[in-house]
């Protein structure tokens, strides 16, 4: 096991062979355990590179090493599982699934990731415990909270829904893509001082995409994905 | 399936409101479906139940399905009659267990008035050889003593003693009516969904008193030979239209139908009532085609609308299927739910309209069986409807994979987020 959570070596994509690559990175390398933000500005491939992360794009060409593992030659339902499995996402808004209530949206990964249920439920006796513990954790009611409907939840509590859920079952990989977006600055250092004890608390690694550059005060290493990206944004 | 299971009931019950529309579009159609197959069946049943009991039916020779529809169904006329004396000669056959004589050819206020003699009520069967039943008085005895079917009865409000005329012919209008010799009504039988209950029976004397001074389908005029006198005189027929024929074994029917049919004196026709009924039924078969092809079409209609219903609501639910994408949801998941979807709302529609059906069988029944002399059965599902339903099911689940692979699509595509 090396320490790279995330190895990517000469990697390019393009949606369609006339046009030119929207990502083209020599080399990008996150230890485990590190928190990074990736700045950028929207149009910038940032969603790209995501979706070349999670393995629901695949390269054109170059080798993309997720915690060890080269998910590029993985057939895709394999990239699928292994996604389900290590990485906890966290989107800009409207995260959450409006027909489940609060901890089913939690509980959404284990359903879809063996290895997810397990580790949630040794942290609990039922995952129903385990998703509200995390819920808590994150700063919400959950006996006030879940008998109402998902979407009557306010923007920051929607997307601490999300945190938790990308939490749930300890994912050695968190990836959150312009979460704070949405917020106004007080939740926004708020949420991102909550998500940084969880991560830290699950020895995870935090890869946040964002256009705001104010955010980098928060995080140890920042990163503008021009200077890494020779790819021409859309 | 099993992540999907939940998933899929709980985004239905979300959009409970065009679901419901759609479980119920289907459900209708469900219930056409199996309520026509229901009605052909028991249509059909009671088709064949009109006779039974009788081995052969002899008439003039004509088509097989002329005799049954006018012996029998009291529609359309004989071309010709039987010489009392033919009838008497073949009814003298010895493997004969019984004859009754029918005279048909004249009507009252549009019911069909046929002459035959008691021995009808003793062996004329229907349905599963039930015999025909007094719901008042009793069979005739006089000259002039009628007695109504059911229907004939209650539609023309009569009752025991009140007195008849008899039209001369098929028509309506009454200028050529047999006034001068009334008749009383001395029975009315019970219902029984059979064409008897649109007959008025009289004795087959009555109908030769009556035309007693009728000379080829006119009055002659000058004779007016009245009621009394005429019980005093002859009113043996000299002919009969169709005669209805009981054997002493089933084997014999066939034996004698040969015989009849190749009677010397006149040219006759034996039908075994069965093969007649069979032959009739059949040339009812393309009708018969043509409603179970719309119900089907309905089905169509409604899984149409059910995939029109989820290929719609896909645009919205993008974001939906990116959030499933991004906990790890496969596309074959996706194609899954939706399919699931369409599985879930093709059930319902199955079972509710299994539902509505025994509700609208258990309205309808009483209904239909005093309009149509039709009783529908209101029994278990059968294998039939039980296949039906799976068929539907089966395409329902098939339809859901339209929808299915354009989420499939759509999430390969989108991906875990979507630009909106």
């Amino acid at each position: 096991m090396t320490a790279h959570a995330i190895d990517l070596t000469d990697v390019r994509f393009r949606w369609r062979d006339d046009k030119p690559p929207v990502i083209d990175i020599p080399a990008l390398t996150i230890a485990r355990g590190e928190k990074v933000l990736i700045r950028g500005p929207s149009g910038g491939g940032k969603t790209t590179l995501l979706n070349l992360l999670g393995g629901v794009a695949a390269p054109e060409r170059g080798n993309i090493r997720v915690l060890d593992t080269d998910i590029v030659p993985l057939r895709t339902a394999q990239r699928d599982r292994f996604r389900a499995d290590n990485i906890g996402f966290i989107f800009q808004m409207f995260n959450l699934v409006p027909y489940l209530s609060l901890i089913e949206n939690v509980l959404l990964p284990c359903r879809f990731s063996v290895s997810r249920r397990r580790a949630a439920a040794e942290t609990a006796s039922t995952l129903e415990q385990a998703a509200a513990r995390l819920l808590s954790q994150m700063a919400l009611d959950v006996t006030g909270l879940d008998r109402r409907p998902v979407t009557e939840l306010s923007t920051g509590q929607q997307q601490r829904v999300a945190a938790a859920r990308a939490l749930i079952g300890s994912p050695p990989l968190i990836i959150a893509d312009e979460p704070t977006s949405a917020l106004d600055a007080d939740t926004r250092h708020a949420f991102i001082d909550l998500l940084f004890r969880e991560v830290e608390q699950a020895g995870a690694t935090l890869l946040f995409v964002s256009h705001d550059a104010d955010l980098a005060q928060h995080f140890e290493r920042s990163i503008a994905l021009a200077d890494i990206n020779r790819g021409t944004p859309t | 399936m099993t992540p999907l299971l939940s998933l899929s009931c709980r985004s239905l019950l979300n959009r409970r409101g065009t679901v419901g529309l759609t479980v119920f579009a289907i459900a209708v159609s469900v219930m056409l479906v199996l309520g026509v197959e229901r009605l052909r069946h028991d249509a059909k049943s009671s088709f064949a139940n009109t006779i039974s009991g009788t081995d052969l039916i002899v008439g003039a020779r004509s088509g097989t399905i002329q005799l049954l529809l006018y012996s029998v169904f009291r529609i359309g006329n004989a071309t010709n009659n039987i010489a009392w004396k033919s009838y008497r000669d073949i009814a003298a056959q010895p493997e004969i267990a019984w004859t009754v004589p029918l005279s048909l050819g004249d009507s009252h206020h549009g019911f069909r008035v046929m002459g035959t003699t008691a021995d009808y009520f003793r062996h004329y069967r229907y349905g599963r050889k039930q015999p025909l039943r007094f719901a008042a008085g009793v069979a005739f005895e006089d000259v002039f003593d009628a007695i109504l079917g059911a229907d004939a009865a209650k539609a023309l409000g009569y009752e025991l003693g009140d007195a008849i005329v008899v039209s001369h012919g098929l028509g309506q209008t009454g200028f050529a009516r047999h006034e001068d010799k009334p008749f009383k009504v001395v029975g009315i039988l019970a219902k029984t969904g059979t064409p008897v209950d649109r007959t008025v029976h009289v004795s087959l004397a009555g109908i030769e008193a009556i035309h007693i001074d009728w000379r080829s389908g006119s009055r002659v005029p000058g004779m007016t030979t009245d009621a009394d006198t005429v019980r005093q005189m002859d009113l043996q027929p000299k002919a009969i239209t169709a005669f209805l024929v009981g054997t002493k074994s089933r084997f014999a029917a066939f034996r004698l139908q040969r015989t009849i049919n190749e009677y010397p004196r006149e040219p006759l026709l034996a039908v075994l009532p069965g093969v007649a009924l069979q032959e009739l039924w059949d040339l009812m078969g393309t009708a018969e085609a043509a409603l179970s092809a719309i119900s089907m079409f309905v089905v169509a209609a409604g899984l149409l609308g059910m995939m029109t219903m989820l290929l719609s609501g896909l645009n919205e639910r993008r974001r939906e299927i990116a959030i499933l994408r991004s906990v790890g949801a496969r596309p074959a998941h996706v194609f899954g739910m939706l399919v699931l979807e369409a599985a879930f709302i093709s059930l319902g529609g199955a079972l509710v309209g299994l539902v509505m059906l025994y509700a609208g069988l258990l309205v309808a029944q009483p209904l239909i069986d005093v309009q149509y002399g039709l009783f529908l059965s209101i029994g278990l599902p059968t294998a039939r409807d039980l296949t039906l339903l799976g068929v539907i099911f089966f395409a329902g689940v098939l339809v859901g994979a339209v929808p299915g692979y354009r989420a499939y699509r759509h999430s390969l595509a989108d991906g875990m987020i979507v630009r909106t």
